[in-house]
């Protein structure tokens, strides 16, 4: 197989940027509500489904980019196609953007007809030939912070992504009052297509210092709906655990006494104990890649230990009270 | 992997197909000003209209190799911008001169059923689907210009004094992307928002026409604006255009209204509205789905389509005197 002229190669490639914040309303979303926040546009209906939990996706909303691809190398590879955004609402509480696109190796040498592009959803072709190595080391390394005003812009998804939740947080359905204080989070991610019997897909999870979330994959028969889902997923839940680490932190417990701590705890019981299901949304070819994240760094084992934590201080908080009844 | 699949309905839909014509042929637009010309104006439009009508459906059989062409006719009123007359009045002198000059209206459409129609908005249904041609430059950080109501067919002049601290702006010709060496720019206004709400474009109504001509719009899989059947059995047309159905069949045996492609014989003073038509057509990204069934049932038949939409639409213009 080639790349053909028309760039229809396999991909060669999936990329994206999720966003996950907390959703700010002061209590979670009923299901009808949730459709009526994620329906972008008038002919699509909301995906939804309830089990194992309740889960709404929005329809999928298409931004063209004409620009280029970021390299670690500075070469620049121009690319056209459309980008493809949806916002997910998880138990009508913790809302997620993202924004991703699909390449193959090579595309046709110069810009064709719009039409081509719109037929393709979520594919941007290069024009001519790209490295995949050196654009997944120019799109996970690029930083957000300091753009370089002189270099030609690349692809920015953390922009398309932020402005797909800002207009469903603009809606006047919410009352912008969220229980809690959290941050958003965001995860790049970069999946590589990888020669078949190459064995189960791996992936590199990192923390970076400044916040960003980096996810390197490679898995053969990529899927890209599938890779984005999983990534929606390992977000979902990093964002979970980073935000059930800070409430702790702020409440000093083991430090403070009293019921304080527990009163500070108390957001976490109300509204994210019970969003942890990691794998619950993960298709066939991407499940492998969470026991391995399970393994190292070990997300369920550290959650469960910090679960257990605030249910033993809720525990000792109810003894004393019992005694004075 | 386990054999157990668990599926919900409501997370996975289905998308329903469209009897198809092959040609779907527009005989006229009927404005106030036509109509307050009176029934001499539409007999002299129809008689001009009609050798065009005959030599679209005998290029049917004869370049495309269709032995049973099925071609469908009809009319739009517009009713959406001014509103005039009745279809108690209009409609019998309508289908009468149309008889004289031996042609036959199959569909009648009104215009305001482009904006909404049965508690379906398809303009609006189209304007969601709009993703605009990317400059060259565009990285995804700039703000969607269908919020601004406009759509162009490459890159402005940019506004005067936009950069602060920049100094004076020097003025920089707008360009068409793609263009053969010199540009044919394009801005076409496609609403306004009022006090009283939106007013959709003359070429944003006519876009979303040519949609429905082609069978191209569902609103959550279902299609949108279905023929009502509409003969002698039910008596006089209504006395106002709200009582009759956004689109009427007026003819039993037609064939379906939607059509592989269309042709639309018109005046040359819409030829700025069709050329509109066509960039809106060209930065509308339709349902996988819808185009992928039309795809393969053209393929079935052995009848091309062309994969760009804007190229199914046809026209002739004809000069008015």
């Amino acid at each position: 197989m080639t790349g053909g002229g028309a760039g229809d190669g396999p991909e060669a490639f999936v990329c994206g940027e999720v966003r996950t914040c907390l959703l700010q309303t002061s209590a979670s979303l009923p299901r009808a509500e949730a459709v009526r926040l994620l329906r972008l546009r008038s002919d699509e209906a909301v995906r939804f489904s309830e089990r194992p939990n309740l889960y709404a996706v929005s329809p999928e909303v298409l931004t063209g980019v004409d620009c280029a691809l970021p390299a670690a190398t500075g070469s620049r590879v121009r690319a056209v196609g459309t980008v493809q955004a949806r916002a997910v609402l998880t138990e009508g509480r913790v809302l997620q953007a993202t924004a991703r696109f699909s390449s193959p190796v090579s595309g046709p040498d110069r810009r064709l007809p719009w039409g081509h592009y719109l037929v393709r959803p979520g594919v941007v072709q290069p024009l001519g030939r790209l490295s995949v190595p050196d654009v997944a080391a120019g799109f996970l390394g690029a930083r957000p912070a300091v753009p370089d005003r002189h270099a030609a812009a690349t692809v920015d998804l953390g922009a398309i992504a932020e402005r797909l939740l800002a207009r469903v947080l603009g809606q006047p359905l919410l009352d912008r009052r969220a229980p809690f204080k959290s941050r958003r989070t965001m995860l790049r991610w970069f999946a590589v297509h990888a020669a078949a019997g190459q064995g189960p897909p791996t992936a590199e999870f990192t923390v970076a210092a400044d916040g960003l979330r980096t996810l390197r994959i490679s898995a053969a028969g990529l899927d890209a709906a599938e890779i984005a889902a999983f990534c929606e997923e390992l977000a979902l839940h990093d964002w979970l655990l980073t935000t059930l680490i800070r409430m702790i932190d702020r409440s000093r417990l083991g430090s403070t006494a009293g019921t304080e701590a527990v009163l500070a705890l108390r957001p976490a019981v109300d509204h994210l104990l019970h969003l942890w299901m990691p794998g619950a949304r993960t298709g066939a070819g991407p499940a492998p890649l969470w026991d391995g994240l399970e393994r190292h760094p070990g997300f369920t084992r550290q959650w469960q230990t910090l679960v257990q934590r605030i249910r033993d201080q809720v525990a000792l908080r109810a003894v004393p009270f019992r005694c004075q009844a | 992997m386990t054999g157990t699949t668990f599926r919900e309905e409501s997370a996975d839909p289905r998308t329903q197909s469209l009897p198809l014509s092959h040609l779907s042929v527009e005989l006229g637009h009927l404005y106030m000003e036509d109509f307050a010309a009176g029934p001499g104006r539409l007999r002299e439009q129809f008689t001009r209209v009609k050798p065009w009508a005959d030599a679209a459906r005998v290029s049917l059989a004869g370049a495309a190799g269709v032995r049973r062409p099925r071609v469908s006719t009809c009319f739009l009123v517009d009713d959406y911008f001014t509103r005039f007359s009745s279809p108690a009045e209009l409609m019998p002198m309508l289908l009468a001169e149309a008889k004289a000059c031996g042609l036959t209206i199959d569909y009648l459409a009104r215009e305001a059923g482009c904006a909404a129609a049965d508690g379906v908005e398809p303009a609006s249904l189209v304007e969601g689907r709009l993703v605009e041609s990317p400059p060259v430059g565009s990285n995804g950080s700039r703000p969607a210009v269908r919020e601004i109501g406009w759509l162009c067919n490459g890159e402005r002049t940019p506004a005067a004094g936009g950069e602060a601290m920049s100094g004076a702006t020097a003025w920089a010709a707008p360009v068409e992307t793609g263009a053969r060496r010199h540009s044919v720019f394009m801005d076409v206004e496609l609403w306004d928002d009022g006090e009283g709400g939106r007013t959709w474009s003359c070429p944003f109504l006519a876009a979303v026409w040519q949609l429905l001509r082609l069978g191209l719009l569902r609103r959550e899989g279902q299609p949108v604006l279905q023929a009502v059947p509409w003969g002698p059995e039910r008596g006089a047309f209504p006395r106002d255009w709200d009582d009759l159905p956004p689109l009427v069949r007026l003819n039993a045996s037609a064939a379906p209204f939607a059509a592989y492609g269309t042709f639309s014989v018109l005046p040359s003073r819409f030829l700025p509205v069709e050329h509109a038509v066509r960039l809106v057509l060209g930065q509308v990204a339709l349902e996988e789905a819808v185009l992928r069934q039309t795809a393969e049932r053209a393929d079935r038949e052995g009848f091309a389509v062309p994969p760009a939409v804007a190229d199914r639409a046809a026209y002739a213009f004809y000069a008015e005197p």
